[in-house]
């Protein structure tokens, strides 16, 4: 059986800035609301169905350094919160600038920033930002 | 409609000096001024090129 092993390695951009040269970790989530359908008659539980379409309820999580020089984390980070913005990332940088099949670009629409730890400093260690993106609707381009 | 000129290395699939239009940016549901602010485009407005004087043909 054929496999492959996926060493990652992921790209990502945030409302635009490209940032994976700051990023350590990256989770994205892809959920549907989870909406119970079972009814009388049923001898199980049902969730969703043909004609039930629940609510995307995606996140996107994020580990950044931090760097206050211009154009970098918290230049780009800082004005994000409390607005909405786009998040793309792929699991290569090749797949940013021309998704495959093989190399998918996720889309983030319309996710929102709550909440953001300007600093995060311990002694003798490189300050590191963890953000959290909720919502947004997600698309995959894989051409 | 608003163009927008690239400013810092950072911004995806551009180089610094890229002109953007702002239709483009709103579809691709950015947040323009939260860009500006950061450093990463700034707006742009192409100056009118100044006026020449050929003086040779003024030349009597």
């Amino acid at each position: 059986m054929a496999t492959t092993v996926y060493l990652s390695n992921p790209a990502l951009t945030i409302n635009a800035v490209n940032l994976t040269d700051q990023a350590t970790s990256a989770v994205l989530s892809y959920v549907y609301e989870q909406l119970e359908t079972t009814a009388f008659g049923d001898t199980a539980r049902k969730f969703g169905g043909s004609a039930v379409t629940s609510l995307q309820n995606n996140t996107f999580e994020v580990t950044l350094y931090q760097s206050y020089a211009a154009s970098e984390t918290e230049a780009t980070i800082y004005g994000l919160v409390g607005i909405q913005t786009t998040i793309t990332v792929s699991p290569t940088a090749a797949g940013l600038v021309t998704p495959s099949a093989t190399e998918p670009k996720y889309t983030l629409t319309g996710c929102y920033l709550e909440s953001h730890t300007p600093i995060n400093a311990s002694l003798g260690e490189l300050s590191t930002i963890t953000l959290t993106f909720a919502g947004g609707a997600l698309t995959k381009a894989v051409a | 409609m608003a163009k927008y000129i690239v400013t810092s290395d950072r911004f995806a699939n551009c180089k610094r000096g890229d002109i953007l239009d702002g239709d483009d940016l709103d579809a691709a549901g950015v947040n323009v001024d939260v860009l500006i602010d950061s450093g990463h485009i700034s707006t742009y407005a192409p100056k009118k090129p100044a006026k020449t004087k050929d003086t040779e043909t003024d030349k009597d």
